[in-house]
């Protein structure tokens, strides 16, 4: 065929592409492309743009600042209050996620007549969109006929009608309550698998060792479960951590400031204040926070991970 | 040993009644959490604006009406004016706003971006993952590896490249847009199931196809493909789904109804205290009877995707 088939058969002497590596190239293509174009690209791109001061509102003028976006966060204190709040929320978010995930989880792991059905019926929330689970919440939450307000009164354990969102101390709470009912069917599908996979004769091994049902949770389930929990802290935390739907429906970062986390200051920023420059530098700094959070986790929860 | 001995007749006893007692009581609860939200959704949907503001709430709807949902498939017919909608006058639906017309149109747009993501998630997906499960070639680890990057980064940090990009090529306020995005972020997870699945049917299928003069495209598409269906159908629920319910990059590059899609108009509506609640959440049903049919019918292969996507990523 060519000069290169006749030489030696030395590897670096073959064509430099044979059939199979044209193929492939060919094959993965259309899927590089795709990906270059819309993750590597924007990730490059936007740490570009957090180097300029870019401000719709003056669109024919936009100096190249350093790091001077990254300064101005960094040292603005209503961006460590909102870092603050989205702390607490992803927190609690997580810790509810994961312990009921769990409590759903053990359930599920157990043979029982209806537990197919209950596993099918697990996917609702996390199947439906979350602008529809945030209509949802806000409805239930409603100060003035919501279902919150109606079934406390007629349960006897309120008075009135209370304000659940409009109330500054609940509603951090209230929105995590909306993301985790979101969220857990996810935790418990993961942990159910995890549990599927710890051997039975650990089980075995266990009760033939006297130990209760109370000790063989706490000293063969929750140590295997050790890495599938990892997965699911980080996986969830990344997901709090940067949520923004709940935020947007529900609250608008309010009452006041008391909702107005990372995720939504990065819309407001860039959205209605339209300064770009701030808004990606910000989104930098959640990623890179986002990142390092989960490296911690899964360093120190899941060993072999 | 004999405490042992002693003890266990009764622990069994017990058990024998407290665990199912246990498991229907849990049972029911996680029955409760789960449906009693949608549940009160829907009952509202089918309420009117003088039931809907009871107080305590009606939980059943005692004169449920179809109302809402016959002005959001009837709204072009109504003309909704200020006056009429003051007027709460029946014949423009109450407390039915002069948007509800835009409903319809964003149904369509969802359901065009969403069929488009997943026709291209298969047209891009299938044979990247083919090469990477199935070809020995230079860079294919590598590939592996950037496909697990991009599903650590968060969307909102890709916001602001994503609109100055779409602003400057003109395509603000299209379907485009919301398709290219969508596809951007769905197709790592798509491959990354198949690549999964290809992994796990045997090289020698792979060996005699390719024996046999069949070309690589036809060994994907002639005996890997009819193989893959189970992948395929998680592929295309999760796309779907991904599409219909994605609500920050439509937010961000819509404008107008033209592209606006069934969440944005939902998300207007929320904000607007002039709309009776039980229209907005007829319109909810609306948005989540699609994703809550697709998951009791195809629960099976959602889950294997899930875990294949999560155990190795």
């Amino acid at each position: 065929m060519n000069a290169s088939t006749l030489s030696a058969p030395r590897a670096w002497a073959r064509p430099w592409l044979g059939y199979d590596e044209r193929s492939a190239l060919l094959f993965v293509l259309p899927f590089a492309t795709v990906l270059f174009a819309v993750a590597v690209f924007p990730i490059v791109y936007s740490f570009y743009i957090s180097l300029y001061s870019l401000r719709l509102t003056r669109p024919n003028r936009v100096p190249f600042v350093w790091f001077d976006n990254y300064a101005n966060v960094l040292s603005d204190p209503q961006f460590w209050a909102a870092v603050e709040r989205t702390v607490t929320f992803s927190v609690m978010a997580v810790v509810a996620t994961a312990v009921l995930g769990l409590l759903i989880a053990l359930l599920l792991n157990e043979e029982f007549p209806g537990r197919r059905v209950l596993s099918a019926l697990l996917l609702i929330p996390w199947a439906i969109p979350s602008v529809a689970n945030g209509l949802m919440w806000k409805w239930i939450y409603d100060s003035n006929y919501g279902a919150l307000n109606g079934a406390l009164f007629q349960l006897g354990f309120i008075d009135s009608y209370m304000v659940w969102l409009g109330d500054a101390d609940k509603t951090l709470a209230l929105i995590a309550n909306a993301f985790v009912w979101k969220e857990v069917p996810l935790a418990a599908i993961l942990l159910l698998v995890g549990l599927k996979a710890i051997p039975a004769d650990l089980y075995a091994a266990a009760k033939v060792d006297g130990a209760d049902a109370l000790r063989r949770f706490f000293h063969v389930t929750l140590p295997a479960l050790g890495p599938t929990f990892a997965l699911v802290i980080v996986y969830e935390t990344m997901i709090a951590i940067r949520h923004f739907d709940l935020f947007f429906l529900l609250t608008e970062g309010g009452p006041g400031d008391a909702s107005h986390v990372v995720a939504w200051r990065i819309y407001v920023e860039t959205f209605r204040n339209l300064s770009f420059g701030t808004g990606a530098a910000m989104s930098y700094i959640l990623a890179l926070a986002t990142l390092a959070l989960s490296y911690v986790v899964i360093r120190a929860l899941g060993r072999r991970l | 040993m004999t405490a042992t001995a002693v003890r266990l007749p009764t622990k069994g006893a017990l058990a024998r009644f407290a665990r199912p007692a246990l498991l229907t009581v849990a049972s029911l609860l996680l029955l409760f959490y789960l449906l009693a939200p949608m549940a009160w959704l829907i009952s509202s949907s089918i309420q009117s604006e003088r039931e809907i503001v009871s107080k305590p709430p009606h939980w059943i709807a005692r004169e449920p009406t179809i109302e809402n949902f016959a002005a959001i498939f009837t709204s072009h017919e109504r003309a909704v004016t200020y006056e009429t909608r003051a007027g709460r006058d029946p014949a423009s639906g109450g407390f039915i706003p002069s948007t509800a017309k835009n409903l319809l149109p964003s149904l369509g747009n969802s359901l065009i971006v969403a069929c488009m993501v997943v026709l291209l998630n298969l047209l891009v997906g299938v044979p990247a993952a083919y090469a990477m499960a199935k070809i020995r070639f230079r860079g294919r680890q590598a590939s592996i590896y950037g496909i697990l990057a991009t599903r650590v980064i968060p969307d909102i940090a890709l916001v602001v490249p994503f609109f100055l990009f779409i602003r400057n090529l003109g395509l603000l306020d299209t379907l485009t847009s919301l398709i290219v995005t969508y596809l951007a972020i769905t197709v790592p997870f798509s491959v990354f199931i198949l690549i999964n699945y290809f992994e796990s049917l045997p090289d020698e299928l792979d060996k005699a196809a390719r024996v046999d003069g069949c070309s690589r495209w036809q060994t994907m598409t002639k005996v890997f493909l009819p193989l893959a269906a189970p992948s395929l159908v998680a592929v295309i629920l999760f796309a779907f789904l991904a599409s219909w319910n994605e609500f920050l990059l439509a937010l961000m590059f819509t404008q107008t109804p033209k592209s606006q899609t069934l969440p944005i108009i939902i998300a207007s509506f929320t904000s607007d205290f002039t709309i009776s609640f039980s229209f907005i959440n007829a319109a909810g049903v609306l948005a989540v009877l699609p994703p809550v049919i697709l998951a009791l019918v195809f629960e099976r292969y959602i889950v294997s995707g899930l875990t294949a996507g999560a155990v190795k990523g």
